[in-house]
């Protein structure tokens, strides 16, 4: 296998971008991403777009073929990939086989999604439209209502408090703070998070995302050709993707996650590293709740240890394993199609060193967690500092 | 949903129906035409129990389109008596009495969405057994 690398990035900042279409959106990061390497359209093999709602909430379907038009990019392959949560790691992960293996040489890999169209129930809709909808449509089930199951299970099982969960929310927007590109760059307390309404009980309105607009951009190719260019650039060392039940009642026990620890695994073993190795980890933290059970299935601490984790502060930007550095999908924001290619940019801005006053120190190694429908299709990313 | 495919759906909706596979014998809900555990495709109907213990429940105060104007309601996860395991609306219960471990039965009942045209739509619920 060829070895890849992402050699440039172009993003929006993750807002409610009203004034801005979905091809506005997505012009902007794949421009700013090719002219930071000084790159045209015409010199790219073609484009993944990652996207969920815009059949849903924009009525455009086709997407890849719309947008490569809009990029003038009108001979050139293009393909949609959707796979709810997990789509922008997944079109990334499509990106390196065709890369690593030969396919094609230089490509780029656009999220994109556009959710503030949409009214609040439209948005609860639209976000439960990943689960099996011959099933659970007329039945009232919303995705916060399966999510609030899990959290319920875990609160029970591990005997923990729900103001120790939470702290995941908290430890985002801390990140946020200082993030340019985030929707909601900005502290917020326990208490606040604690007071704010239920969407299912126990989960609070700020512990989950909320709507988001967004686009963001990578450049990925050779690690030849990166050298070539002469660009800063970052090594997409493995991606690796698992399965599990899409059906939460099917699952041998809602906190199995046995997905994201396949691919976890399969990345640690891939790259020859462990859990302590990583630098920092950008996971999917849909609900705090979905955050801490990472930590845990991810290997940087044992079942039911999350909280502990998140207590002793070693998940913040001056700990030994720092968490979502810009935000995480509740502080910088989760236009949802659109966060594996964000988390990417995170990886990248933070091995480059180019990530501001979020910088981690030494930066080396990088997991990026995606997932979709509780961990029904997980994507894991490694990225690695070049020398 | 278009209309034919709420009907199309009926059979699971009202009466809780799933499968048992012919060559494994395992019984599954939400219906299949692959048997999930040992890939048959020889799959037969299979009336599920009406009755089932709740082992947990969530309240639901973010609706999705079409039903606003009934939250809080609430979500249970039911164990049927066949180990099972269901998700659906709890009702003709008090919010605040919802138990965790309570026994429940299966109804039939209307939701506050409509297919266009009007057409009124059910689905399984579980309330409480009263004993």
């Amino acid at each position: 296998m060829r070895e890849v690398a992402v050699v440039s990035v172009g993003y929006t900042r993750v807002s409610e971008h009203w004034e801005k279409s979905i091809k506005a959106l997505f012009v902007e990061a794949a421009l700013k991403a090719l002219e930071n390497a000084d790159l045209s359209a015409k010199s790219l093999d073609g484009i993944y777009v990652a996207n969920v709602f815009a059949g849903c909430l924009q009525g455009q379907t086709n997407l890849a073929n719309v947008l490569a038009d809009s990029l003038g990019l009108y001979d050139k392959f293009a393909i949609s990939i959707d796979a709810g949560g997990a789509s922008g790691a997944l079109a990334i992960h499509e990106a390196y086989k065709d890369v690593a293996h030969g396919v094609r040489d230089l490509v780029m890999v656009c999220g994109v999604e556009k959710m503030s169209e949409a009214s609040p129930q439209e948005i609860v809709s639209a976000l439960t439209s990943v689960v099996d909808q011959e099933h659970l449509k007329y039945t009232g089930i919303t995705v916060h209502s399966l999510a609030a199951l899990i959290y319920k299970t875990y609160l029970k099982r591990f005997n923990k408090k729900q103001e120790d969960v939470a702290l995941m929310s908290v430890i985002d927007h801390e990140h946020a703070a200082t993030c340019h590109h985030a929707q909601y760059p900005f502290k917020l307390s326990l208490e606040t998070i604690m007071s704010s309404a239920i969407l299912a009980d126990p989960i609070r309105v700020l512990e989950a995302i909320s709507p988001s607009d967004g686009s963001a951009a990578i450049i990925m190719c050779l690690h030849e050709k990166a050298k070539e260019l002469g660009l800063p650039h970052v090594k997409l060392v493995t991606s690796q993707i698992a399965r599990d039940r899409l059906n939460l009642t099917e699952r041998d026990d809602l906190l199995s996650m046995k997905a994201l620890v396949e691919a976890a695994q399969r990345a640690y073993s891939s790259a020859g590293i462990r859990p302590s190795d990583l630098s920092f980890v950008e996971l999917y933290d849909d609900y705090s709740i979905m955050g801490v059970i990472a930590l845990e299935k991810l290997g940087l601490c044992g079942p039911g240890e999350g909280v502990e984790l998140l207590k002793s502060g070693e998940v913040k930007l001056s700990g030994s394993i720092p968490v979502n550095t810009f935000g995480g999908l509740k502080a910088r924001g989760a236009p949802l199609g659109a966060i594996g290619v964000y988390q990417a940019i995170e990886a990248f801005l933070q091995l480059t060193g180019n990530a501001g006053p979020n910088q981690v120190k030494n930066a080396r190694i990088g997991l990026t967690h995606t997932s979709c429908g509780f961990n029904s299709i997980v994507v894991i990313n490694l990225f690695e500092v070049c020398c | 949903m278009a209309t034919s495919a709420y009907w199309r759906t009926r059979i699971q909706r009202y009466r809780l129906m799933g499968n048992k596979c012919s060559s494994c014998n395992k019984v599954f809900f939400p219906p299949r035409l692959v048997c999930p555990h040992c890939g048959s495709v020889k799959l037969d109907e299979c009336k599920l129990p009406e009755k089932g213990r709740l082992v947990d429940y969530t309240v639901v105060y973010s609706a999705p389109k079409g039903y606003e104007t009934v939250i809080p309601y609430v979500i249970g996860l039911v164990e049927l008596e066949n180990g099972v395991k269901v998700v659906a609306p709890i009702t003709d219960v008090d919010v605040d009495e919802v138990k965790e471990g309570m026994e429940v039965e299966l109804t039939i009942r209307k939701l506050p969405e409509q297919l266009e045209g009007g057409m009124i739509c059910y689905t399984y619920k579980f309330r409480p057994v009263i004993k």
